[in-house]
């Protein structure tokens, strides 16, 4: 189905470049600093759903529920206990026959920016979780402009950690020092039950955007926890460079930098093809379940530019729009 | 398999100490990683807490394993034995005369005959021994009696062709000599047998022969002489060229004076002819020839005398000669006056004749200014230090005893080879009267008379030539024959010498005495070859040196070192005393007398140049000869295997003696063949990441192939 975007760009509440200027933000917010160009290019945005939502709140998205809105949806008889109001008095002066005018309903719908903040998240140059904050503020950017509920949870231990709800682009600097105050998790983390945790916290059909590298031996599962909660899941996988092409050699001993593990290896070319192989494959099956599950798969490296993420990678997979 | 060195085996001791170097923990640098999820399970064979497992994957393991394995085995020198096809006791002959340069087999024919050698070693039976002899102008061991044929193949090695004419009889002798020595001895003769005659040699043991040479083609110059021109003004060159092939060939010769291209003429030689050319008016500046023969129709070779070898030998393509330099050579002549003496001294060529009385003679008259003194009758006590020929000496003197007198003695039969009596006919000549004298040691008879006694002797004493003729000619018929002049020019030629080194060209390895200037302490001499040495006398006070280092074809100089500077001159210059002359010397009554205005005068100190020739047609007659004339010299002794029965001499007979112990043939060259390979494979494996990357790098750089729809 295709995506429905339902409020035009100029019914949209739109924050002033102003207020989010770099000389007014404090310095922790710099990993979410964006310049005004790029604000006004994610103004233009809006996260797309392939189908209509119920929401809560009157929003700027279609919903499935007839409501008062300016756009026709339909006619039906008119019962008893009808606003009089919604009666067509055309149809009935050509038809004598009482028909209610329908329309569709526009509800918000809510974006759940899911960031994983495990230890190994803090690896790469430049570091995963950076990239994930970035990534994280725009896309919470582009919801708010687009006067969505955008709930921030992040990841961590065994646990997801749910920040308070925000709507309204106004709301853009708690979103940013939410974002800024993300630290990597100490030791080890079970970032399958810290998915089941924050899935457990999800309430209503919404968008689930999972930022995380998935380093867990359950990845499987962490994507079929969120995939069953009905919302419509899409997941930034993000590896840093070293990661997708290690520049590993010799006779070394890898140490796990969560569980502080040893693993001696003798790392050569062979070893190397059979890692990049063993990864293909990971990934692969990664977005062969995402497919089977409804969810968007999307593998990024943390070195790529954040405008090629918005305007290239997420507007390709039908993300954004 | 036996081995040389079983000991070598031990080397397999090191394969658990590959093993064990294998199954030590590695020590390996921390990398931080962010998680270790991808990199579980990868490879099983890098992990290290399996040994035996990672051991049975390991290729370089393997590799090495086999690597220690084979170098132990190499070590051991493995060998396996066969049937013997050489005497325990080898004696190697290899002809190394100037023949063996011939380039009818690549490179030459001594290098062929190397290989051919180093080939039968390898029928030597184990633990036999090897002497090694280079038979050239005279034969010499290079090696005696080893066991190491590591050593005898340096030995053979270090052979090179020697430019001496080659007579196998000295090398086969001294073969027999050291064959004696033991019971089971073989000579093997490498030659290519061009020998003019059979050596003079038996050889007390069997004797084989590995001939090398295909073919005679081959020119050569036999021959150089330059003569003055009577006019004295200029010079003739005589050449004489050999065509010792059995076919017609067409050569030019090549007149060089100086380094300068004088004349060139074509030859046609026909097959086993001579052909002699004659070349006149040499410059009178040029002091050496050169004569080159080059291919027929060839352009002058040039300076550096780099010519293109037109038949199988070159060292007789090239001779050099020097040109006898002008000298006035001055005689004194002591007595009293005899008319045909003094006639046929001064028809003496580029001489002038000086005359005193015995009364007159004196030291003012300073003899030894003069190139020869004759004193007839009377002999000083003290003799000068030149020349002297002696002519009827009344008395006693130390040119020899005089113990009376002969009256009208017979003349004996002279030696028919004795230089002073060429072209002299004596079987008419009678004597009235001689001094009895008695031979000196250090001279030769070459006019005998009656019981011993001489009439006339010549040779060197104390190293300046002298002769004694016991009878004064006007007491003879001698004055009135046709001898008389020639038996004068005879001795004046031998007294007087043509120069300072020897006038004929040297045969190479021929040693040669040169006189050494008063106050010299030796002579320097420079070879073709640029090197120098200096050469000294034997004795102090010697007045000559002997140079033996005339191995090489060319012109040799010889300066003298050490000479200080002092008076020299010549006969009434400068502040000696004139010589009291004789009004009867006439120059103008020789031939040559306009030579002898214009002669400088002899620089007893000037440098002495000879000529080191081949110059030997057996030498040049390079086509091989027969084997069998050889192998005809030895013999087998009673007890001694056949030779014959080796299988190596022959395919008759494959009897093989059984005493004698096998040869071995050690397997090290496809041992070090598997060491080499595995090495290369164990690089590859080592470095299999790098050679992959150039692969890959290469693969990028190559451009596509694009598809054609």
């Amino acid at each position: 189905m295709e995506p429905t975007p339902t409020t035009s760009p100029s019914t949209r509440a739109r924050p002033t470049a102003a207020l989010v200027r770099p000389d007014l933000l404090p310095s922790e917010l710099d990993p979410t600093v964006f310049d005004e160009a790029f604000l006004r290019q994610l103004e233009r945005l809006k996260l797309l759903l392939r189908q209509p939502v119920r929401g809560g709140l009157k929003g700027g998205r279609r919903s499935v529920k007839r409501g008062r809105s300016v756009e026709f949806a339909d006619y039906r008889d008119y019962v008893l206990g009808d606003d009089l109001r919604q009666l067509d008095w055309n149809v009935y002066a050509r038809l004598e026959k009482l028909f209610v005018k329908l329309f569709i309903e526009e509800e918000d719908v809510t974006v759940n920016l899911i960031v994983d903040a495990s230890a190994s998240m803090a690896a790469g140059r430049p570091d995963k979780l950076l990239f994930a904050k970035r990534a994280a503020a725009a896309l919470g950017y582009i919801g708010l402009a687009s006067e969505d509920r955008v709930q921030l949870t992040v990841l961590g231990g065994r646990l997801a950690r749910r920040r308070n709800g925000l709507r309204g682009s106004g709301r853009v600097f708690r979103l940013l020092g939410d974002l800024s105050s993300i630290v990597p998790a100490e030791g080890p983390s079970d970032l399958v039950a810290a998915a089941r945790h924050a899935a457990a916290q999800l309430h209503g059909r919404g968008l689930v955007i999972l930022i995380s590298d998935l380093l867990d031996p359950g990845a499987d599962r962490v994507i079929r926890e969120l995939a069953a909660t009905g919302s419509e899941l899409v997941i930034l996988h993000v590896l840093s460079p070293e990661e997708i092409d290690p520049l590993l050699e010799g006779d070394l001993r890898l140490v796990d930098m969560e569980t502080g593990e040893g693993l001696e290896v003798t790392v050569d070319l062979a070893t190397l093809d059979a890692y990049r192989t063993r990864l293909a494959t990971w990934r692969e099956n990664l977005a062969d379940l995402a497919a089977r599950r409804r969810a968007t798969y999307l593998p990024v490296s943390s070195d790529l530019a954040l405008a090629d993420l918005v305007f290239a990678e997420l507007r390709r997979r039908r993300v954004a729009g | 398999m036996p081995f040389v060195a079983p000991l070598a085996l031990l080397g397999l001791a090191f394969i658990p100490l590959v093993v064990a170097f294998y199954m030590l923990k590695l020590h390996r640098d921390d990398a931080v990683v962010p998680s270790t999820l991808l990199w579980q399970r990868l490879l099983t064979d890098v992990e290290a807490n399996a040994p035996w497992q990672r051991l049975r994957r390991s290729l370089l393991l393997l590799l090495q394993l086999l690597l220690v394995a084979i170098l132990a085995f190499l070590a051991a020198r493995p060998f396996v034995e066969r049937p013997a096809g050489l005497a325990g006791d080898l004696v190697v002959v290899i002809d190394t005369s100037a023949s063996m340069g011939a380039t009818d087999v690549a490179p030459n024919r001594l290098e062929a005959a190397k290989v051919a050698v180093l080939e039968a070693l390898r029928d030597l039976p184990g633990g036999g021994r090897v002497s090694v002899i280079a038979a050239a102008g005279s034969a010499r061991v290079v090696s005696n009696g080893t066991t190491d044929l590591g050593r005898v193949r340096q030995a053979i090695a270090s052979l090179t062709v020697s430019n001496a004419p080659g007579d196998l009889a000295d090398g086969l002798r001294l073969a027999s000599a050291l064959a004696a020595r033991a019971s089971d001895a073989e000579v093997l003769v490498a030659t290519d047998a061009a020998l003019a005659s059979t050596p003079d040699a038996r050889v007390d043991a069997p004797v084989r022969v590995l001939r090398v040479g295909r073919d005679a083609r081959n020119q050569a110059i036999v021959a150089v002489a330059v003569r003055t021109a009577p006019s004295a003004v200029t010079r003739s060159v005589f050449i004489s060229v050999a065509n010792l092939d059995l076919e017609s060939a067409q050569r030019r010769v090549e007149l060089w004076g100086d380094g300068i291209l004088l004349e060139a003429r074509d030859l046609f030689l026909e097959a086993q002819s001579r052909a002699d050319v004659s070349i006149d008016d040499v410059p009178r500046a040029v002091g050496v020839v050169e004569v080159r023969l080059v291919a027929g129709g060839a352009t002058a070779s040039g300076g550096n005398g780099a010519a293109v070898a037109p038949d199988r030998l070159a060292a007789d393509d090239q001779a050099w000669a020097i040109v006898p330099p002008d000298r006035l050579r001055r005689v004194l002549l002591v007595s009293d006056g005899d008319p045909y003496l003094h006639t046929a001294l001064s028809y003496l060529p580029s001489s002038e004749l000086y005359a005193v009385t015995p009364a007159e003679y004196g030291s003012a008259t300073h003899p030894e200014l003069f190139d020869l003194v004759i004193f007839e009758g009377k002999v000083p006590a003290e003799l000068p230090k030149t020349a002297i020929l002696a002519i009827a000496p009344a008395a006693t003197s130390p040119l020899g005893e005089v113990s009376g007198t002969l009256k009208q003695p017979g003349i004996g039969s002279p030696d028919p080879d004795e230089p002073l009596l060429r072209y002299v006919d004596l079987s008419t000549v009678h004597v009235a009267e001689a001094s009895r004298m008695t031979l000196p040691e250090w001279a030769r008879m070459v006019i005998p008379g009656p019981s011993g006694s001489p009439l006339l002797y010549a040779g060197k004493r104390a190293g300046l030539p002298a002769a004694v003729l016991a009878f004064e000619p006007r007491r003879s018929d001698l004055p009135l024959q046709v001898a008389f002049p020639l038996l004068i020019s005879n001795l004046a030629g031998e007294l007087l010498g043509g120069s300072a080194g020897p006038e004929a060209a040297v045969a190479p390895g021929t040693p040669v005495s040169l006189p050494l200037p008063n106050g010299a302490s030796g002579l320097r001499i420079s070879r073709p070859d640029g090197t120098t040495a200096d050469v000294l006398p034997a004795t102090l006070g010697a007045l000559s040196v002997t140079v033996d280092a005339t191995d090489q074809l060319g012109v040799y100089t010889a300066v003298p070192i050490g000479l200080q500077p002092g008076p020299s001159g010549s006969p009434g210059s400068g502040s000696n005393p004139l010589p009291i002359a004789s009004p009867t010397a006439r120059p103008s009554s020789s031939p040559a007398g306009s030579a002898r205005a214009s002669a400088p005068p002899l620089d007893p100190d000037a440098p002495v140049r000879f000529a080191v020739d081949l110059f030997s047609v057996t030498e040049s007659s390079i086509g091989p000869g027969s084997a069998a004339t050889i192998e005809g010299l030895g013999h087998t002794r009673a007890g001694s295997p056949d030779p014959s029965a080796s299988p190596g001499a022959g395919a008759g007979s494959t009897a093989v003696p059984t005493d004698r112990r096998p040869a071995r043939d050690e397997l090290w060259a496809p041992l070090l063949l598997i060491v080499l390979i595995l090495l290369c494979i164990e690089w590859a494996v080592y470095e299999r990441d790098g050679l992959r990357r150039i692969r890959r790098g290469i693969a990028a750089r190559l451009p596509m192939p694009r598809r054609t729809t």
